[in-house]
């Protein structure tokens, strides 16, 4: 069994229908991907698949379980964590304690123990601290986690919110458009850091993208969408190489793509 | 002594005449929220220094005409005087927090009521005034034995009136108007079209504020009293009229006022007048639980 | 994004002098032994003040301690949170109407009136806030502050309330056999309360709770993705905030010995809202301040012609100019 299955997934908004019949799995372990030019709808599939859209059909199960009435923060105690496209740091708040915020979800202090400061409460604080500061380290900007973190670059600002994610001890990576304003060194950077994500921590990787060179390197599946509707999956060679595919890629004239044609590496 | 029936249409005529007041200040509300998603706390201050400018210049034009026409130069002179106020306030204090969060604009707007109704309590000494004219405010129509509509309520009334069909025309059908409503769907989108965004939320602000003043300029004839907090809870329920009708619609505002009014009205009269304002906050709290949209609000999807 | 930051550029380069100066004390306020040292300074000096000043000096610091007192509860809800609230006036009213029921009406002992103020505020905060919450950061500014006015002129309607002449001749209470009578015992209680509520302010920043707090006020949306359950949280500020105004509002009583509809109106609201604005939403230190400034301003200026009957217009231009220039409030920010 697929570790995230997707069936028949439609959102509508009023007449527009973003996504429309969309199937796929995500296997345990891997890195999965979903492209599509500008406008196909991954967006919307993603904001389904982490409870911020409710989508209009279809099923989302994980594990075997339902995810579909689910919110956003119910899916992250299930050790599903996603990224944002435009990065959504706490800007005015502390890189370390932007990366404290993963630990939300494996820690449970209320109230009560933020007012008596009990043994466990102090203990589980400590553990919320060194966590966030492993993490940082796993990154690579320890040496960043006290400036503010709307005073970092934006490399470091995307970085950041790894890290954040990451803290959360996640199975599950849910990484929307990493690659988006990042250059060709950090790119690269980030290709190696996805893949320690599973080599190390052994977390499955899924992620919407745009840029082709990225996707093609490190995916092992690829599903296609295009006007809301799957026109192709496999491998990134199968995927390459259809037909359906360049013509989406092509023939819509969407040559906004930094690199002119979008199969350059 | 009453009758029912005339008790009925006594408050039934004091609330259309409350929900007119009510409907001129909610238009402005809902333009201003519609445009700039701002609940713009000093309208209230504007209502009210729309009756002090009224209160004022008829001083001066009654040397001329103590009658209808002097109050009626008075009222144009506030409007003139409130669109500007409107403008400036627009200009000086809401403009540079355009992309700030939401939470500082809305302080902002306190603390322009704040400077608003100060500045006019310190020149009054905080002391209510009293208006006279050679208006007679009881002439009018008798219904029954009991009750007469006064021609002061009806030619209220009839402005009123005239004031919404005006403005549902200049919205639905002229060239600002659509502007105006294109802003409030994309104000990106609007720049890249060419329309001057900031000119035309200007505008908005003193087509507001000159409602505004003429609900204010109505008020001190119809009460003949003006006090320099009269618009703090004449702005709560406007804003609770704009939101019963759908904050953001126009025919909303003016539905929402109305009928706030009559709601108001019958409310009072069977709890007494100690409790009329928290019957209409009630409403408010009732209205945003249950239907936070209005009557003529849309639904919308929030998309990220 | 990118505007913010460029601005933020330009203020550090401004600050100069005034930046460095700040940096310095705060690089020396890292060192815990300099840090304590401070404070025990200041306690110290806040405890031998009424021996070197007059009833009504000591009286004016009193008020405005109450003021940090309910600056420190709403800091909570709209510091930390960022949620919009016009209305605490009404939070303060019904912690002391609790206590000046009981005690008037009931005959109860004051102390014993302090477990039913806490629970009367939870109450009313689960009321107000449970639906409301849910709803756009600005229609909640607008509930709180219909239910403001709701609260008062509730308690000026009701006989139990003492109408609108309120309720006087509230008994003071004893503590360890000391019946707590003159200005300087109020001093020392209220003294007392402000240690506690910055004790509290600050365990709640630093925690996980207070953490969650401020990613909600940050951005909701990631605050969610991080699996904090937006709802409950801001529920729960509204709880806490809610409280700490409620026991405010329950000394203020007894101290006062008399309450009344006049004290809870929006002007109220607005002023602990200004203080906690003014001081720097979420910086402890900068509201307490902001809290002084704004009870003690009207005692500096009482006399000053034009100035005392305008000191509203002045709060209103102060509110209007910080938010537009510093928005982060005046108590300066470390440089990082």
């Amino acid at each position: 069994m697929a570790l995230m299955e997707v069936k028949g997934l439609t959102m509508r908004f009023g007449g527009i229908v973003a996504v429309d019949g969309l199937d796929f799995e995500v296997e345990e372990g891997t890195i999965t991907a979903l492209i599509g030019p500008n406008g196909a709808g991954k967006t919307s599939a993603f904001n389904c698949l982490t409870g911020f859209y409710k989508p209009t059909s279809g099923s989302i199960t994980y594990r075997g379980e339902s995810m579909i009435d689910l919110k956003p923060h119910q899916i992250t105690y299930k050790k599903i964590l996603r990224t944002f496209q435009n990065v959504r740091l706490f800007k005015e708040m502390s890189v370390l304690e932007n990366v404290m915020s993963g630990a939300h979800s494996i820690s449970n202090q209320f109230v009560y123990g933020a007012l008596t400061r009990s043994k466990s409460a102090r203990k589980e604080e400590r553990e919320i601290l060194e966590n966030a500061e492993r993490c940082l380290d796993f990154i690579g900007i320890l040496d960043k986690k006290d400036k503010v973190a709307k005073n970092l670059s934006y490399g470091d600002q995307r970085r950041t919110e790894w890290a954040r994610a990451l803290a959360a001890k996640p199975d599950l990576l849910l990484l929307d458009e990493p690659a988006a304003g990042l250059n060709a060194e950090e790119k690269g950077k980030l290709i190696e850091l996805i893949r320690r994500f599973r080599k190390e921590l052994g977390i499955t990787v899924f992620l919407i993208e745009h840029d082709m060179s990225l996707v093609m390197e490190i995916s092992e599946k690829i599903t296609v969408l295009n006007f809301g509707k799957k026109i192709a999956e496999g491998t990134p060679a199968e995927v390459q190489s259809n037909p359906l595919v360049i013509d989406a890629y092509l023939g819509t004239g969407d040559d906004d793509d930094e690199e002119g044609s979008p199969w350059v590496k | 002594m009453f009758t029912t029936g005339e008790l009925i249409l006594q408050q039934l005529v004091n609330g259309l005449i409350m929900g007119s007041f009510y409907a001129l200040v909610a238009l402005g509300f809902t333009m201003v929220y519609g445009i700039i998603k701002l609940i713009n706390f000093a309208h209230g201050d504007i209502y009210m220094v729309g009756a002090f400018i009224s209160f004022v210049t008829f001083g001066v034009f009654s040397y001329f005409s103590d009658g209808v026409l002097g109050v009626i130069l008075a009222v144009i002179a506030s409007m003139i005087f409130c669109a500007a106020l409107g403008f400036a306030i627009q200009r000086v204090a809401y403009k540079p927090l355009f992309d700030a969060p939401r939470l500082s604009l809305l302080i902002t707007a306190v603390g322009v009521s704040l400077i608003v109704h100060n500045a006019v309590m310190v020149q009054t000494g905080g002391q209510f005034m009293f208006f006279q004219s050679s208006i007679d405010n009881t002439a009018g129509f008798p219904i029954t034995e009991n009750i007469t509509i006064t021609h002061v309520q009806i030619f209220m009334f009839i402005i009123t009136a005239a004031l919404m069909a005006g403005l549902t025309w200049f919205i639905g059908r002229t060239m600002w108007g659509k502007a105006m409503r294109a802003i409030s769907q994309d104000k990106d989108a609007c720049r890249l079209m060419g329309i001057n965004v900031n000119k035309v939320i200007g505008l908005t602000f003193m087509i507001g504020s000159a409602l505004a003043a003429i609900a204010g300029g109505m008020a001190v004839v119809y009460y003949g009293q003006v006090h320099f907090f009269m618009g703090y809870m004449i702005g709560m329920k406007a804003f609770t009229a704009a939101v019963i009708g759908g904050i953001g619609s126009i025919p909303g505002a003016m539905l929402g006022g109305l009928l706030l009014g009559v709601l108001e009205a019958a409310g009072t009269q069977i709890t007494g007048s100690a409790w009329s304002d928290v019957f209409a906050f009630g409403i408010l709290i009732i209205m945003l639980l249950f239907r936070p949209n209005g009557i003529m609000g849309k639904t919308t999807i929030e998309r990220m | 994004m990118e505007k913010l930051n460029s601005a933020d550029a330009v203020d550090v380069k401004k600050l100069g002098f005034f930046g460095d100066l700040v940096e310095k004390c705060y690089t020396l306020m890292d060192n815990k032994k300099i840090k304590w040292t401070v404070l025990a300074v200041i306690l110290g000096l806040m405890i031998l003040f009424p021996f070197t000043t007059t009833n009504y000096w000591i009286s004016v610091v009193q008020n405005a301690m109450f003021f940090a007192l309910l600056a420190m509860g709403l800091n909570v809800i709209v510091g930390y949170t960022g949620l919009c609230h016009f209305g605490y006036a009404a939070k303060f009213a019904i912690g002391a109407y609790t206590t000046a029921v009981l005690v008037r009406q009931f005959g109860w002992d004051f102390w014993l009136t302090l477990p039913v103020a806490v629970v009367t505020s939870i109450l009313a905060a689960i009321i107000i806030g449970g639906p409301t919450l849910r709803l756009r950061s600005d229609y909640l500014a607008i509930v709180t502050l219909g239910f403001g006015e709701i609260v008062r002129i509730t308690a000026r309607n009701l006989q139990i309330t003492g109408a609108a002449s309120g309720l006087s001749g509230i008994r003071r209470p004893s503590f360890f056999g000391i019946h707590l009578t003159s200005v300087t015992h109020w001093y020392y209680v209220f003294l007392v309360l402000v240690v506690i509520y910055i004790i509290v302010s600050y365990r709640i920043k630093n925690s996980r709770f207070g953490r969650a707090l401020e990613y909600i006020r940050e951005d909701e949306d990631a605050a969610q993705a991080m699996g904090i359950n937006t709802t409950k949280f801001k529920l729960f500020a509204f709880i806490v905030g809610s409280v700490m105004g409620g026991i405010a509002g329950s000394f203020f009583t007894v101290r006062m010995g008399a309450i009344s509809p006049q004290s809870f109106q929006f002007l109220m609201s607005a002023n602990i809202l200004l203080a906690v604005v003014l001081g720097g939403m979420g910086k402890i230190p900068g509201v307490i301040l902001g809290a002084a400034f704004i009870s003690m301003f009207p005692e500096f200026f009482r006399n000053v012609p034009f100035v005392g009957d305008a000191r509203m217009l002045f709060f209103g231009l102060l509110l209007v100019i910080v938010m537009i220039r510093r928005p982060q409030g005046l108590w300066p920010d470390r440089r990082r």
